[in-house]
């Protein structure tokens, strides 16, 4: 089975995460056994953000790498297992918000648009809005 | 006039908040200040009057908590050294390796010009100039540094930094390095290690407030620069100029390099990941326009009455809540800047003062609560930003959504309806 780097390689929606995430240096981290849980915004969810806001992150890897790893939990947490939590310790060290019922599955203000895509180090969730800390 | 409250594009029923008409105008893409010409003129005035100063404050800022550093007799630290007074601005200017400002990256010219002659007009020896107090004043960048250092619950990560190991050994390198020809400040940092780690603690947030300063400075010129050109046609579009510039820079790292000699000492390294946005940006609106502390001959100390807060978080006293006339007196840390801007004043902004109350003598108070409504609108910039950041576009078709940004609306004018805030006054035009 691909891992959750090979995934989102292969898909075309996520070409900005991807670029993000071999600048902040994060490829190798998300190669590893995990398991991850990756909350993973679409193209469409980075442009949505002001104008230069991105590429001043992409300068500065630190801090974006930072970003990224908000949009990380450790473990596998699918649909099904977040029915019943409020929130997940990201590995930025902030707590991401969760709410699902029935239809609904939205992580902080982001909503997600493809669910329990399953990787052999994790699982991904796809987000139509990068979410940030706060 | 006031912008007529909008909810066209909303299915919530009115707000019940004391302050509805503001939350509507939020929601309807506005600020908490009224959107009128006049009200525009003033902030822009006031904004490019704040960028001269403030293109000192981030300079010297940066010189001081990098090379001054723990000097025990700080006599000069307002005496710039070249190298940082040339400084090019990170974010504007040709020579900018990141810029996003069209401005200049070197001194503004007017700083300059200040700098040689002062409010005296004639270009003295720099010494004789400050003496006289005839200068750029400082002391108001120290005490929003201050501000920011004491109320220190508003920055958990970077000040849990400021405790770690790390941290601590990379201090004790620097003030090592910092002492070495002077065995008597060595030998006090083996009796009393922690006075010195304090004020290298100290000397992090001078740095922190200066690369916040820094990118401050160009946007509050560029906004000028814009108005004069006409660019700017209400209130909403210098909020909206000020959200995007928050944005922008939002991940500028926040660091703390020492130099001592040609040595660098990376007290706090930019790969430590702190932002621009987290650690400077937000907690700056925190401390200094809503909480500082009382100033001098301005309120009652007597904390046994009641008149002082018991939490640092209930702290008031910031320039969302001055009453700015007796913040107004001599030497405290408002009129100071005051002072500062008034060296700097745009002809509209003189013309403007000289038609109202006592014209000339009172201009210091007029532009103070100009200065005012201007930082209520550099506030809804925050506001909106937070909320674009961690809630719903103003225009989200889902009601659930929309209660949400109401709520957080709500919530942040709660904090303005206690009898201090002077969110009511800057609604009408006769405040003055």
């Amino acid at each position: 089975m691909s891992t959750i780097v090979d995934i989102a390689v292969s898909n075309e929606d996520f070409n900005t995460l991807v670029t993000a995430v071999k600048v902040a240096d994060l490829v190798e981290a998300l190669q590893s056994p995990g398991p991850f849980t990756v909350f993973a915004p679409v193209d469409a969810a980075f442009a949505k953000l002001p104008p230069n806001t991105v590429n001043n992150l992409v300068q500065n890897p630190p801090q974006l790498a930072r970003i990224l790893k908000f949009h990380v939990a450790s473990g596998i947490w699918k649909k099904a297992d977040l029915a019943s939590v409020d929130s997940l310790d990201s590995l930025e060290g902030s707590s991401i918000p969760i709410r699902v019922k029935d239809d609904l599955f939205e992580v902080k203000n982001a909503t997600v648009i493809a669910s329990d895509i399953e990787a052999s180090n994790g699982i991904i969730h796809v987000i139509d809005t990068v979410i940030l800390m706060g | 006039m006031t912008t007529a409250p909008t909810l066209d594009q909303t299915t919530l029923p009115p707000s019940s908040h004391e302050f509805a008409e503001v939350i509507h105008r939020l929601e309807a893409g506005g600020s908490m200040l009224p959107d009128t010409p006049e009200n525009l003129m003033q902030i822009i005035g006031i904004y490019k009057a704040y960028a001269v100063p403030m293109d000192f404050y981030w300079r010297d800022l940066l010189y001081i908590g990098e090379r001054v550093f723990l000097n025990p007799l700080p006599a000069f630290k307002y005496f710039i050294s070249k190298d940082y007074l040339e400084r090019h601005n990170t974010y504007s200017g040709d020579k900018s390796p990141l810029r996003i400002w069209r401005g200049r990256g070197e001194v503004h010219p007017e700083l300059e010009e200040f700098m040689a002659t002062g409010e005296l007009g004639m270009k003295l020896p720099k010494l004789i100039h400050h003496l006289w107090h005839d200068r750029v004043n400082m002391e108001f960048a120290e005490a929003c540094m201050r501000a920011m250092f004491w109320h220190r619950d508003i920055n958990p990560r970077f000040n849990d930094y400021l405790y770690c190991e790390a941290y601590l050994e990379e201090c004790d390198r620097a003030i090592r390095a910092y002492f070495k020809r002077n065995p008597l400040m060595l030998g006090l940092y083996k009796l009393f290690p922690d006075m010195f780690i304090e004020q290298a603690r100290q000397a992090s947030y001078y740095a922190n407030l200066g690369l916040f300063w820094e990118v401050m400075a160009p946007v509050f010129f560029e906004m000028s620069d814009i108005y004069d050109e006409g660019g700017f046609k209400s209130v909403p579009d210098a909020m909206d100029f000020l959200v995007n510039g928050i944005f922008a820079v939002a991940g500028r790292p926040i660091y703390h390099h020492v130099y001592v000699g040609d040595e660098c000492f990376e007290l706090i390294p930019k790969s430590a990941g702190f932002t621009w946005l987290y650690e400077a940006a937000l907690p700056y609106v925190e401390a200094v326009f809503y909480r500082t502390s009382p100033f001098r001959g301005t309120k009652s100390y007597n904390a046994q009455a009641g008149q002082v807060p018991a939490d640092q978080k209930d702290f008031h006293y910031g320039i969302l809540y001055a009453d700015v006339f007796p913040v107004g007196s001599a030497g405290i840390p408002p009129t100071l800047l005051m002072q500062d801007m008034l060296h700097f004043l745009p002809p509209y902004l003189v013309e403007y003062y000289r038609q109202h109350c006592r014209s000339d003598d009172d201009t210091l108070i007029q532009l103070g609560i100009t200065f005012q409504r201007s930082m209520y609108n550099v506030t809804s910039a925050v506001i909106q930003a937070l909320r674009t950041a961690l809630l719903y576009p103003l225009d989200d078709s889902n009601p659930e959504h929309l209660k949400a940004n109401r709520e957080f609306f709500e919530a942040q004018m709660d904090r303005l309806t206690r009898s201090e805030a002077r969110l009511r006054d800057i609604q009408r035009q006769s405040y003055r």
